[in-house]
């Protein structure tokens, strides 16, 4: 199984660890962690997929800076709709791809940084469905000219 | 630095933000507050309680996409007033136990 499914995986297991009325924060706080970096590792490695040299595609992938990758998204997510009624539903899927990054970003930091925030079930699987949902419409439109554009700008180019 | 129109009129925000309704069926509670994000970005929290039922796992998704495509339509955040929507959901048994004050 491609490692950002097993993070996918593995985030469903720990929230649904223990007993139904009494989730441990440590394993909900460590589920929104997994669900961020299933879709953050999902991008990076498209990305890589691009470097002609196999060999160097973990290298490049670990080029990416998860603030520029925010500050990208964030421009992305906010751009109007095309009018042409064909690129709509390629843009509606960029869009949420790029929507989804800037929260499962700021879930995954307040998950590990904010320790005064409680966790909740119900809240954590919604966060892995907005990752699992993400990474459902990144498939659909993975080799579409914008998508790609949008790999090259999480890099930081222009 | 241009502040968002979000935090230089917030009386005219507040009074868009208690314009909004009426909200998807399975909300029974929801708040808002404004801060900025991890990264300095001014945001929008939506602090979101569901009926147990509307939260319930097989229904959960699809709810809470219901919800946040009514919030966005409705005030356009970004668009209208520069603040980046963040939306957080639980169940009103959990918060019953959590008892956590930003979800009122």
């Amino acid at each position: 199984m491609p490692y950002p499914e097993d993070l996918i995986q593995h985030a469903i297991f720990l929230s649904e660890l223990n007993l139904p009325h009494e989730p441990k924060q440590v394993d909900l706080r460590r589920a929104v962690s997994a669900a961020y970096y299933a879709f953050f590792h999902l991008l990076t490695t498209e990305a890589a997929q691009n470097w002609k040299h196999q060999s160097q595609r973990d290298r490049f992938a670990r080029m990416f800076d998860h603030g520029r990758m925010k500050a990208c998204s964030s421009m992305v997510s906010s751009r109007p709709l095309p009018v042409d009624a064909n690129e709509i539903r390629i843009a509606k899927d960029l869009k949420l791809v790029a929507d989804s990054f800037v929260k499962l970003q700021h879930a995954r930091h307040t998950a590990d940084y904010d320790n005064s925030k409680a966790w909740s079930r119900t809240q954590v699987w919604e966060v892995i469905c907005e990752a699992q949902d993400a990474m459902a419409a990144w498939s659909n439109i993975r080799e579409q000219e914008i998508a790609q554009d949008y790999l090259l700008e999480l890099l930081g180019s222009r | 630095m241009l502040l968002p129109r979000g935090v230089t009129q917030p009386t005219e925000l507040i009074k868009h933000l208690n314009a909004m309704a009426p909200f998807p069926p399975g909300v029974v509670n929801w708040r808002y507050t404004i801060d900025n994000d991890w990264s300095g970005d001014p945001a929008i929290f939506f602090w979101i309680t569901l009926s147990d039922e509307a939260a319930r796992r097989a229904v959960l998704s699809q709810n809470s996409r219901r919800i946040t495509e009514f919030i966005t339509q409705q005030l356009d955040p970004i668009g209208q007033w520069g603040l980046i929507p963040y939306f957080n959901f639980r169940s009103q048994s959990e918060q019953a136990s959590l008892k956590e004050e930003v979800f009122g």
